[in-house]
């Protein structure tokens, strides 16, 4: 049975397989040495076939929040945000915090998460 | 290259149907041939769109009516671009006609979704569905839980009051404003007065829309027929198609690259539309924008250029996009009000556009109309399709 029905991708499955694994990764090509996000397994910028699994940063900015009424994971409601990470592009993912106390541009970090259903994914909780 | 031109619409009521959505597209069809003076022998193409989001989709909509009403074509068409799928539709046959390859079309849609308050009552039995509209997301969205468009639109929302110091009430103004022009729709789904404090005091859906900033998914069919100047019956009725213009920004949902609050493509798509048309923006008498969301409708107001980023809180509060001012928006209603088929909607944009610029527009009605804009969307705003109606008959 497939118990991670969002991964739609070889390239998605990866990124998740490494994110269990602690690695918070994306590719990058080798011969232009173009980073995307999300990750490829092609470069659409040079159209190259030779990337490679790079680290993304581990700190951005917030440019936005909110949080979702319902959702076929994660707990209600749960705080999800588009974090700027530089030179990378705008990452979807959830944020560690109460809606309440989070401002726009404050910096924030990465931090795995489990969600209630066992799945390995990203968040970022703000710098201190 | 030939004039095109509407010489009928048609819509049903915007709300819950049980017609069969196949019969129910017939309906219109029948009814847009009837305000066409036109019958089926004289169609030339076709073209539709799927039934629905989350609904038990049939396939072939054209091909069926097509057999339903006998019409032999030389031109045939599904469409599945979400949003903007029936107006990409009316885009392929506009080119068909203008080209001389076809001299009439019949567009049409009609959507009938499983009701939100079936699903929730048996989701185990319609979990192929919802996988189905989940798979609209990419892995990296889907992920999260993300089974709706939502959250990205309240983050968009959210950076639009924060870059351009947008406050609640003027987000709130929008949603009153078309229930206002909705409640002069004999059609719309929704019939009772709202207020400001009503709309603000709604249940956040996903901070920061309320509710009552929200479009609801309805039921709905609509259709138009275009024609080139030779097929028309009564050319004081006809609406000429004076440009269509369609622009697509490399996204899909939110953009992983650039603004979250900027909607490039509906600026592109508006520019070259009324380049073409050879009307400027402060032309347009009235049009129907395709605004999902009450912050996004002002944000489209200013993308498509009626007013300047930033601007458009202000001119919906002096009453500048209502009855008597300088352009009339979404006097159906909108999305908000007029009800969201969204499979359908771009054609009930083209409807209402119709009838104000022949006249026929009832209390609704701005008197002289002339020049008219439609504007359509898809996905998160990833695409836009503009078209430029006006009165000038053959």
């Amino acid at each position: 049975m497939d118990t991670k029905p969002y991964i739609q991708d070889s390239a998605a499955g990866e990124f998740f397989s490494r994110l269990a694994e602690g690695k918070f990764q994306t590719t990058r090509c080798r011969a232009c040495g173009e980073t995307h996000y999300p990750p490829r397994v092609l470069c659409p910028r040079c159209l190259g076939e030779d990337l490679e699994w790079v680290d993304l940063p581990r700190e951005g900015t917030l440019l936005a929040f909110t949080w979702q009424e319902a959702a076929i994971r994660c707990i209600k409601p749960d705080v999800l945000g588009l974090v700027e990470l530089e030179g990378v592009g705008n990452i979807f993912t959830r944020i560690d915090a109460p809606y309440e106390s989070l401002r726009i541009g404050q910096r924030v970090s990465f931090s795995p998460w489990t969600s209630p259903d066992g799945l390995a994914l990203h968040q970022f909780r703000p710098v201190d | 290259m030939n004039e095109v031109y509407i010489a009928g619409v048609s819509m049903a009521d915007v709300g819950w149907h049980e017609l069969d959505a196949h019969e129910l597209g017939a309906r219109v069809c029948v009814e847009a041939l009837r305000d066409a003076r036109l019958l089926p022998r004289d169609i030339e193409g076709i073209a539709s769109t799927p039934h629905g989001y989350m609904a038990e989709s049939r396939k072939f909509a054209s091909q069926r009516m097509a057999d339903y009403l006998g019409i032999t074509a030389d031109f045939m068409m599904d469409v599945d671009s979400g949003g903007n799928s029936s107006t990409a539709a009316v885009h392929a046959a506009y080119e068909r006609v203008r080209a001389g390859r076809i001299r009439s079309c019949l567009v049409f849609a009609a959507q009938r979704e499983v009701p939100k308050k079936v699903i929730q009552q048996d989701v185990f039995s319609y979990f192929h569905l919802i996988m189905s509209a989940n798979s609209l997301y990419d892995s990296y969205q889907a992920a999260y839980g993300v089974i709706s468009p939502l959250p990205f639109y309240a983050m968009a929302v959210q950076r639009y009051m924060h870059e351009c110091g947008v406050e609640p009430e003027d987000v709130a103004r929008v949603a009153v404003l078309l229930r206002e022009h909705a409640l002069r729709h004999p059609q719309a789904a929704y019939k009772e007065p709202i207020t400001l404090e009503k709309v603000l005091s709604s249940p956040q859906v996903s901070p920061p829309i309320h509710r009552l900033e929200s479009s609801e998914m309805h039921d709905g069919a609509a259709a138009v027929v275009l024609v080139s100047g030779e097929m028309l019956r009564e050319s004081e009725r006809a609406a000429r198609v004076a440009s269509v213009a369609e622009s697509h920004d490399p996204t899909s949902f939110h953009p992983y690259r650039g603004e979250i609050s900027r909607f490039p493509c509906v600026e592109r798509a508006a520019e070259a539309a009324l380049a073409e048309s050879g009307y400027r923006v402060g032309d347009v008498d009235v049009a129907e924008v395709y605004g999902a969301f009450a912050g996004l409708e002002l944000m489209m107001y200013e993308e498509l250029g009626f007013f300047a980023r930033g601007e458009a809180p202000a001119a919906v509060k002096e009453g500048r996009t209502t009855h008597g001012g300088e352009v009339l928006l979404n006097p159906s209603g909108g999305r908000l009000s007029l009800g969201h088929p969204a499979y359908v909607t771009p054609l009930l944009e083209i409807t209402e556009v119709v009838r104000q610029l022949r006249g026929e527009a009832g209390e609704r009605q701005r008197p002289g109309a002339s020049i008219g804009l439609v504007h359509t969307e898809q996905g998160f705003i990833n695409g836009s399709v503009v078209m430029v109606l006006d009165r000038q008959a053959p």
